[in-house]
């Protein structure tokens, strides 16, 4: 069983560290298209 | 004795904190409507879903309760990580009731409720959702405080001023930026805290050895620490009962359902829920690891030099008291850091969340003219204010028996296990009516909060412990269930 748990955790830190880097740029692109949306319907 | 060096450390921290007022305060201009403040203009695309979804959904007190898990139950303590993590994805995949949630353009779940069911049910609705989510809420901050004065070696006397001040913190762009501020700073909040989780657990993995932890688990619980159903405080009742909690707050725990509702359409409103639904079984997992590690390296004594307001429970203490000891400068303010960003994110995300409930549902009546934008505004501004005070004074005077994690499913099941009905029931049961709906609210929260209250009274505590919170919860979601059945048929009848 305590293999399982080994490759669950393995998975997690894998799996996580990967989706920070991607979500902490492409969040970040996701940020400024909202905001430049929300500024225009503003100029609307 | 605590690694944290108030120059090193303490500056990554004042770094952090500065960064995130700044970018929470600077986004307040774009706050023109009711709709900016509590679901961004529907705006939301994927990728800021994922990073606010789990940011929401993890704060200093999820470490906490995972790691207690952890120490506490071993391996096995991550369950709920993993049930949820399942939920999460099952419900991204089929759009069930998300996607009729979400394509019906309301901003909380009562709103839909009324549609099918009428104003009283969606009133009764927005009354049980506040008061079950200020309930768990009202932890969040004597944790976060408990947590940072063990890590930093901060004296206690100073707790309550650290948390207010935080709070002032968080509530300065809550009030100002809604969730437009809310989205932001979770974005920095998620990378921050990210980095300093992922940084622990590394540093865990390396120094402690997972044969270490391993040892830890087999000796203090044997094979109920791999299993948990060989678990003597687990069992099957703990399984059923954290699958309904689970599936129940995936359909409906109104933090997770506003980034949906915040999202752009449906369909990105259900890939945030599948991209995201492996963190749930991180956030267990990861930080579940950091309780067995404390399991694995604390001598006998370790608690000795704590105050006995803090000593008290052992579990809920020892990770914190292992990482201060464990990490060396500098690190110690990335944890620092990563947990205030956890912390910060989970509270602004709550207080707009249950005030968005109080302004959309219970103030509805009031509002049947409708309401200027700047009049909403100031309102929803007042409305998380009072919110702020209200968690200030609750998180000072409750005082907490048996496990948070316990506390945290009890309380929640108090309006999930009704929602999660009454929100299947109308989107899928054509018979539903509002006696149904009426009776499912009653007959759910009812052995939950009798359950909350028993155990508070020192002549019915034994008798509460008895019955367990995994049976009285479980028979919260029956009760619903069986209660909205008899209701509508009834009525039909």
């Amino acid at each position: 069983m305590s293999r399982l748990w080994l490759v669950l955790a393995a998975l997690c830190f894998a799996w996580y560290a990967t989706v920070t880097g991607y979500v902490a740029v492409r969040g970040a692109i996701d940020i400024r298209r909202m905001l430049a949306r929300l500024s225009k319907r503003e100029e609307r | 004795m605590s690694h944290f060096d108030w120059a090193v450390d303490g500056s990554i921290v004042g770094l952090y904190l500065l960064a995130t007022i700044v970018a929470g305060l600077a986004v307040r201009r774009h706050v023109r409507r009711v709709d900016d403040f509590l679901v961004a203009g529907r705006e939301v695309d994927i990728h800021l879903g994922i990073a606010s979804l789990a940011a929401t959904e993890f704060g200093i007190v999820t470490c906490v309760y995972t790691a207690q898990a952890g120490y506490r139950h071993g391996f096995a303590g991550a369950t709920p990580g993993l049930l949820q993590a399942v939920a999460m994805l099952v419900v991204g995949l089929t759009g069930f009731c998300v996607g009729p949630l979400r394509a019906a353009g309301v901003t909380t779940i009562p709103e839909l409720l009324e549609k099918r069911f009428g104003r009283r049910v969606r009133s009764a609705a927005g009354l049980v959702i506040v008061l079950g989510g200020l309930l768990n809420m009202g932890l969040f901050l004597r944790i976060g405080g408990e947590f940072l004065v063990v890590v930093t070696g901060l004296d206690p006397g100073l707790l309550e001023i650290t948390m207010t001040a935080l709070l002032l913190v968080v509530l300065a762009y809550t009030v100002l930026g809604g969730m437009l501020s809310v989205l932001v700073t979770d974005w920095l909040q998620f990378v921050v805290m990210s980095a300093g989780i992922l940084a622990v657990t590394g540093l865990v993995f390396f120094r402690v050895g997972w044969d270490a932890l391993v040892q830890a688990v087999s000796t203090h619980h044997g094979a109920g620490g791999f299993d948990p159903l060989s678990n003597a405080e687990m069992g099957w009742s703990y399984l059923l009962f954290q699958t309904c909690l689970q599936v129940a707050a995936t359909l409906t725990w109104q933090p997770v359902i506003a980034r949906l509702l915040s999202a752009r359409d449906a369909r990105t409103g259900r890939a945030i829920f599948v991209r995201t639904s492996f963190f749930f079984a991180c956030r267990f997992i990861l930080p579940g690891l950091w309780g067995i590690a404390a399991l694995a390296t604390l001598a006998p004594g370790a608690f000795a030099h704590l105050p006995p307001e803090l000593a008290g429970d052992p579990s809920k203490i020892a990770m914190p008291v292992f990482l201060s000891g464990f990490l060396p400068v500098g690190m110690m303010g990335l944890l620092v850091a990563a947990m205030l960003a956890a912390d910060m994110s989970t509270d602004s995300s709550y207080m707009l969340t249950w005030g968005s409930v109080v302004y959309n549902d219970l103030l509805a009546p009031f509002r049947r003219q409708a309401w200027s934008e700047r009049r909403g505004l100031l309102w929803n501004r007042a409305i998380v204010a009072a919110i702020g005070v209200f968690l200030l004074f609750f998180g000072l005077w409750y005082p907490l028996r048996g496990d948070l994690w316990t506390y945290f499913g009890v309380t929640g099941t108090i309006y999930l296990s009704s929602m999660s009905v009454l929100l299947v029931a109308c989107c899928y049961w054509k018979r539903a009516n509002s006696l149904g709906a009426f009776a499912a609210i009653a007959c759910g929260a009812l052995p939950a909060i009798l359950y909350l209250v028993l155990e508070q009274l020192r002549e019915t505590r034994d008798f509460a412990r008895a019955i367990g919170p995994y049976w009285s919860g479980l028979a919260s979601y029956a009760a619903a269930a069986l209660a909205m059945v008899v209701g509508s048929l009834a009525r039909r009848a």
